[in-house]
């Protein structure tokens, strides 16, 4: 008998470990998508193509912070997964929400500065750098909004999965890589969008 | 079948440490600020400051491959997950790498 439950808890590794791999695949072609974006970002860009006011609009400071924002929601988010493996439900939520916050703080600057381009005349139709700008950027931050809806639902849905901890962990671990895999994509962002256009 | 007891599946991408953790989230700040901070005094040339820039995106990238998503060979899985994404890293070379080159040709065709 126990050596049955013994098999049966290997198996629900098993399929367990097999899930994640799947959404680790879904990352890797996001990440994909995410290439090609760059990669018409910098055709427009930087081969002369046509003259990028994008320049003239960047402010480093703001970009400063929004990458403090994504970079901490990370950290808090690393520390609710530490909570939720010692079952700490409670603390797991803070810890979530915090996450949420700081990732909302994200999306409202980067909304802000999008209205605040569009009010100076870099408005996403006036040429193909403007176009490409703005679907890399807005791409990303897409993402992050939904990363934030998926957060606010993990939220509601812990203390439901109090009884089977390891689907909780599992869940988590799926918005775990998603919200990772963001922040590692923002890297790229601000190196080749930012601090490029700004030189 | 070692830890039964664990509430820490590791799904091939290790497990998560907050002494780690924490030391990602210092280097990252560190590399981002210096970006930043070379690109806001401009006081380097263009080629230097791409070449700090972009040296540190890809630290950065790293460090958080390591750290954060504690991807390694030490685990069936965590190899498979290397594996994926090294064919990732093929296919995204080849596109942004292969793009550039052909515009950059045809710029080059057009123009001279």
């Amino acid at each position: 008998m126990h050596n049955e439950l013994a098999i049966m808890h290997e198996h629900h590794h098993d399929t367990d470990a097999i899930d994640v791999f799947g959404f680790w695949l879904y990352i890797m072609t996001d990440c994909i998508l995410f290439g090609s974006l760059f990669a018409t970002f910098l055709v427009l860009n930087y081969q002369g193509m046509m003259p990028s006011t994008l320049k003239d609009h960047i402010n480093l400071r703001v970009v400063l912070l929004e990458t403090f924002l994504l970079l901490a929601s990370n950290f808090t988010y690393c520390l609710a997964m530490l909570d939720l493996y010692k079952q700490k439900i409670f603390r797991t939520q803070v810890w979530l929400g915090m996450t949420f916050l700081l990732g909302a703080s994200f999306v409202f600057i980067e909304v802000r500065e999008f209205i605040q381009l569009a009010a100076d005349g870099f408005r996403w139709d006036l040429n193909g750098s403007a176009s490409s700008f703005f679907t890399l950027v807005g791409t990303h931050g897409f993402h992050v909004s939904c990363g934030l809806l998926w957060i606010l639902v993990m939220m509601l849905q812990l203390p439901k999965l109090k009884g089977s901890p390891h689907i909780a962990t599992r869940r988590m671990a799926y918005l775990g890589l998603f919200w990772n895999f963001l922040d590692i994509v923002w890297i790229f962002v601000f190196t080749i969008v930012y601090l490029l256009g700004a030189m | 079948m070692t830890d039964h007891n664990s509430h820490q599946p590791d799904y091939g991408t290790g497990q998560k440490k907050l002494g780690i953790y924490t030391l990602g989230f210092i280097a990252c700040s560190i590399l981002t600020l210096l970006s930043f901070w070379v690109v806001m005094q401009n006081q380097l040339t263009r080629v230097e400051t791409f070449v700090v820039i972009y040296s540190s995106a890809c630290l950065q990238f790293i460090i958080q491959l390591v750290c954060f998503l504690r991807l390694n060979n030490q685990t069936p899985q965590g190899r498979t997950n290397v594996m994926s994404l090294l064919f990732t890293l093929v296919i995204l070379v080849t596109i942004i790498v292969g793009s550039l080159w052909i515009m950059w040709n045809m710029n080059y065709n057009m123009m001279h």
